[in-house]
Parts: structure tokens; C-alpha cells; sequence
């Protein structure tokens, strides 16, 4: 019985189509060494096999992360509550509660500034002169000595 | 995580995905498996928040200058080596593949999504796509050819 070996013409398309496979082990034998012969001699090939790598790692690595233990829990609690009225838009209620109540805290302190300004102002006008007392002329006054001698 | 890197997003989109099928509960005809009609519901959901972040930008920016929270990428597990360096190269490079992956054209982005982070066969993912195997086949093809020429492109430009 003679062992056929199979001679494929590999090339940088052929290399890159059969890369994910070659690197979860699933590309028969033969194929496998054209491959691996082709990245030591391909070095743009071969970059490109190790940003691949580079890439599921990376996707790797997220799949781990897991969620809240109590994750589960919560959405039922949610769908249990989901006929209590209002309940459902609360969330999205909050979402534009935040950037308005920034918006109308901002006007209610400049307006605020603005009517401690005016206050500040008028006050300061009620310890002006009135206008009655400021048209009286001194210099024209008799001295309240020279009538109390008369 | 595929669509947002983020796990609190996740978990919140999670929450609006089991809400909006349990709302759903009486559309369902049937017609296609019930895990590939919640996989629909999950990807239209996460692809509505993706464009949402991208049109939030601004009412982002205004609720970190009020002291908000800092909305931040979960970061990856630890590696074995300390080497700071070597941490800061691999944030870089864990960078450069979210920014790869965020930048694929929708449907690309989903079928990789779908097929890397879910494990799913490119029958499923046809079905949850509603296209055929071999219009999958091809969208992972390109979308591996696009990750390779950005992860490339940023590489080079290092």
C-alpha cells in the first residue's frame, strides 16, 4: 500500500483562507506543512497570521468576562414588574431627567445671580438723597440762630 | 460584548432584550427556531445602540463636564507578565482590535460578532440574518480581510 501525499501549490490566497483552521489544528497533515512552510518564507503572510492571532485573542478575552451573578434575577424581577403602570418608561424617564435637570439648574443660577444683582442695586438706591432734600440750597437757608434772635 | 466592549452596557441591553421578547411573546409565529428569533431581537437592539453612542457624543461630553461617570471599557483579565510595557502594548492592542472591529460595515461586523463571540455554525447565523450560508461565508471572508488591512494600517503607522 502506498501513502499518497497530497502537493498543493500554496500561495498567499490559499495561505490566508486556510489560516483560521491551520490555527485551531483542523487542516489535514499535508496541508498543515504547506502552510507552515509557506509562513516562514512569506513575511506579509506571516504578519498577517499574527495580527489574526492577535485579533482572537483579544475576542478571547471578552468572551471571558462574565455577567452579574444576579443578572437573571433582575430581568425577572423587571418582567414581573412590567404591568405596574409607568414602571417602563422610568428608565427612559431618567435618561432625559439628567442632561435637563443640568440645563434648568444652570438658568435658575444665572437667573438667581441676576435678581440678587437688581436687589443689590436697588438697595443701594434707597441710600441715595431724596429728590426734595437734594434741590435745597444751603447757602440760601437763614441760620435758625439769626430767626430764634428776631 | 461583540457590539459594545462594555460590560454594564451589555448586561443593561440584556435587560432590554428578555423585556422587549417577553413583550413580543405573541408575535412569535414559529416560523424559525425561538433562540434564532431572540438573537434577532439581540442584534437589532445592539446595532440601535451602537448607532444611538455615535449620535450621544455630545450629551456625553456635557455629563463628564457636570462630574458624571466616566463611562469605561471593561478591562481585560490580567496577562501573566507584570512588565508594564508589556501592559501598555497590550492595551494598545486590545485598542486597536475594538477601533477594527467597531469600524466594520454592519452587516460584516455582525456576522463576525455572531460567528467569534457566539460560536455560532454559518447556518445559524444565515437564519438569524435572514440570507443564505454562502452570503455568510462571504461576509466573513471580507470581514476578516478588513480586519487584517486595519490592524495592518495601524500597525505600520506605529
Amino acid at each position: 500500500m502506498f501513502l499518497t501525499i497530497k502537493i498543493i501549490k500554496m500561495n498567499c490566497q490559499l495561505c490566508q483562507k486556510e489560516s483560521d483552521a491551520y490555527r485551531e489544528g483542523k487542516l489535514p497533515p499535508d496541508m498543515r506543512i504547506q502552510v507552515e512552510a509557506h509562513l516562514k518564507e512569506c513575511e506579509k503572510c506571516a504578519e498577517s497570521y499574527r495580527l489574526q492571532a492577535l485579533a482572537e485573542r483579544v475576542i478571547n478575552q471578552e468572551k471571558e468576562i462574565r455577567s452579574n451573578p444576579f443578572l437573571s434575577t433582575r430581568i425577572m424581577t423587571r418582567i414581573e414588574n412590567i404591568e405596574t403602570p409607568g414602571y417602563e418608561t422610568f428608565p427612559a424617564f431618567r435618561r432625559i431627567l439628567n442632561p435637563a435637570l443640568i440645563t434648568v439648574s444652570m438658568a435658575a443660577a444665572i437667573l438667581y445671580g441676576v435678581m440678587v444683582g437688581n436687589i443689590y442695586q436697588s438697595g443701594q438706591s434707597k441710600n441715595s438723597i431724596p429728590v426734595e432734600l437734594a434741590l435745597i440750597d444751603d447757602a440760601t437757608i437763614e441760620s435758625v440762630n439769626t430767626l430764634s434772635n428776631e | 460584548m461583540g457590539f459594545l466592549h462594555h460590560k454594564e452596557d451589555a448586561e443593561d441591553l440584556t435587560q432590554e432584550v428578555f423585556i422587549r421578547a417577553y413583550q413580543s411573546l405573541s408575535r412569535f409565529k414559529g416560523d424559525a427556531a425561538f433562540s434564532t428569533w431572540l438573537y434577532r431581537i439581540a442584534v437589532n437592539a445592539s446595532l440601535n445602540k451602537v448607532r444611538k453612542s455615535s449620535k450621544n457624543l455630545i450629551l456625553q461630553h456635557l455629563d463628564k463636564l457636570f462630574g458624571g461617570e466616566e463611562v469605561k471599557e471593561v478591562p481585560l483579565p490580567a496577562s501573566d507578565t507584570e512588565d508594564p510595557e508589556n501592559i501598555l502594548i497590550q492595551k494598545e492592542h486590545v485598542e486597536w482590535v475594538r477601533k477594527a472591529l467597531d469600524s466594520l460595515p454592519e452587516n460584516q461586523r455582525t456576522a463576525i460578532v455572531l460567528s467569534k463571540y457566539d460560536d455560532l455554525s454559518q447556518k445559524e447565523i444565515a437564519s438569524i440574518m435572514n440570507t443564505t450560508e454562502g452570503a455568510v461565508e462571504s461576509l466573513l471572508q471580507r470581514a476578516k480581510k478588513n480586519l487584517r488591512e486595519k490592524l495592518s494600517t495601524k500597525r505600520k503607522n506605529i
